[in-house]
């Protein structure tokens, strides 16, 4: 196995290029970082669903589906991406995806802990900091290959990640915004400081030759390789992949890191329509904010409502709306509580 | 019949990638066996492939997420997808709860049945090593 140190690269390269070393029949870790910005979605992510393909044309940010999985990212040259392409075969890999991830992610995690940031595993995918993501990591299967990508997030552009996404409005982009903010953290927010880069690509490095043995360093993409990517480039980059139709979904739902989501639903009751906008952590709701065209009375019990949601687990959600509804007299002619749980679980 | 805990119906054929063919004339129902899917866990996406399509023996024709894992599924015999399960695309967890019945994945026109001689039956030796090896591979995991 090889070590590609590739440095910045065309953002169409930090991408393709791991999804065309598998189809040259090798394996790799590839360590690299995009040249401009772009927005990365999930293989079964919509695009017209995830992301905000008008505005991303407009500011000349690209889109790009990638073949393994997770959600739309905003990637920018402040993330160093680490891409490890290894047969399914070999003996290092373990059996299971998440002793796959839990044994492979140890190197990003050794490269952040000897900066002084105290990073775990967290299952499935995720390694947290001080209870916040710091890296965010998918995987996928290629020929007779895994894939595993993620990142070492140097500094991170929240404003802009919030932005890119579709949202239903603007109050659940700054809900994403905050959400995002609260839940992943960086480099340079864990401490204060942002080490060169060289060095943190040697201390990548470093840390998977620790993991996966030594390996031969190369700075440059072959021709060989560079001759199936630009192939791939043919399909990859085209609108006939990026605009592949996945199943539509009724609301609007934003996985920040494991357990932790935004959602917004919309439900017509007889009595009118009612929207929720929800942070759910670990399956009990964080925050939530109610509104629609149906009546409640009194009026101002409405917010205490929403502050009597937070800290009750989805499952729960029915019985505390039933009992807040006879506690406080609340009357909302054609809509029940069962009505409101149908947009808050 | 069980192995290892596990339903394996005996009608069935299985390959080494935990998938299953019921097969009703020249038209083969493949899915994910329930074995399969304890090891896939919940599945959260299905990719339906388009119908007319042709597939070989082993070659992968068809995809599934779970656990930001995107995870391929090989055909179980060549031919001509007949069908598909449209249903996955909007609860792919019929693929766990449903593994032998309302989870399956495809309908496939065989073009060869001597291809099924490459698969096992639960009642076989091979099958029952291979799980029994499998289920102590992956023990961490079906706990």
């Amino acid at each position: 196995m090889k070590l590609y140190r590739l440095g910045t690269v065309p953002w169409q390269d930090s991408q393709l290029l791991y999804h065309s070393l598998p189809r040259v029949g090798r394996e790799g870790v590839i360590l690299c970082s995009p040249a401009t910005t772009y927005v990365c979605i999930g293989y079964f992510q919509d695009v017209e669903q995830e992301v905000d393909v008008e505005f991303c044309r407009k500011n000349d940010i690209p889109v790009f589906r990638r073949e393994v999985g997770g959600g739309a990212t905003y990637l920018d040259g402040e993330q160093l991406f680490f891409q490890l392409i290894i047969r399914r075969d070999n003996p290092l890999v373990p059996a299971g995806k998440i002793a796959f991830y839990r044994k492979f992610l140890q190197a990003p995690i050794e490269a952040y802990r000897a900066l002084g940031i105290p990073a775990q595993y967290r299952e499935v995918n995720d390694i947290v900091a001080n209870q916040r993501k710091v890296s965010g990591c998918g995987a996928g299967e290629i020929g007779d290959y895994y894939v595993l990508v993620g990142n070492l997030i140097v500094d991170f552009n929240y404003e802009m990640m919030a932005r890119v996404l579709k949202v239903p409005d603007e109050k659940f982009r700054d809900k994403i915004y905050k959400t995002i903010y609260e839940n992943l953290s960086t480099v340079k927010r864990e401490i204060k400081q942002v080490p060169p880069k060289e060095e943190l690509w040697s201390l990548m490095a470093d840390k998977f030759v620790e993991m996966l043995g030594p390996m031969e360093v190369e700075t440059m993409v072959d021709e060989e390789w560079r001759a199936k990517t630009d192939e791939l480039a043919v399909q990859f980059l085209s609108d006939e992949w990026l605009y592949q139709k996945r199943r539509p979904r009724a609301g609007r739902e934003i996985t920040i890191r494991a357990g932790v989501q935004v959602r917004q639903k919309v439900y017509k009751a007889p009595g009118g329509l009612i929207r929720a906008t929800t942070e759910v952590q670990d399956g009990v709701i964080a925050a939530v904010s109610l509104s629609g065209d149906f009546f409640f009375f009194p009026e101002e019990k409405l917010a205490d409502l929403e502050t009597v949601l937070v800290g009750v687990s989805e499952a729960d959600v029915e019985a505390t709306l039933a009992s807040f509804y006879e506690e406080h007299g609340v009357e909302s002619p054609g809509v029940a509580p069962a009505d409101f749980a149908q947009v808050l679980a | 019949m069980q192995i290892s805990g596990y339903e394996f119906p005996d009608d069935l054929y299985y390959d080494k990638l935990h998938s299953w063919a019921r097969v009703e004339g020249d038209v083969v129902t493949q899915g994910m066996s329930k074995f399969g899917q304890a090891i896939a866990q919940e599945i959260v996406f299905v990719e339906a492939p388009r119908t007319g399509r042709e597939v070989e023996q082993g070659q992968t024709f068809m995809s599934m997420e779970s656990g930001k894992w995107v995870g391929r599924v090989a055909a179980l015999v060549s031919g001509k997808i007949a069908e598909v399960n449209e249903e996955l695309e909007w609860e792919p967890t019929l693929v766990n709860d449903s593994s032998y019945e309302d989870g399956w994945l495809v309908k496939i026109e065989m073009s060869d049945p001597a291809e099924l001689d490459n698969l096992m039956k639960a009642d076989s030796p091979e099958m029952k090593a291979f799980i029994e090896e499998e289920a102590e591979k992956y023990k961490d995991i079906l706990g």
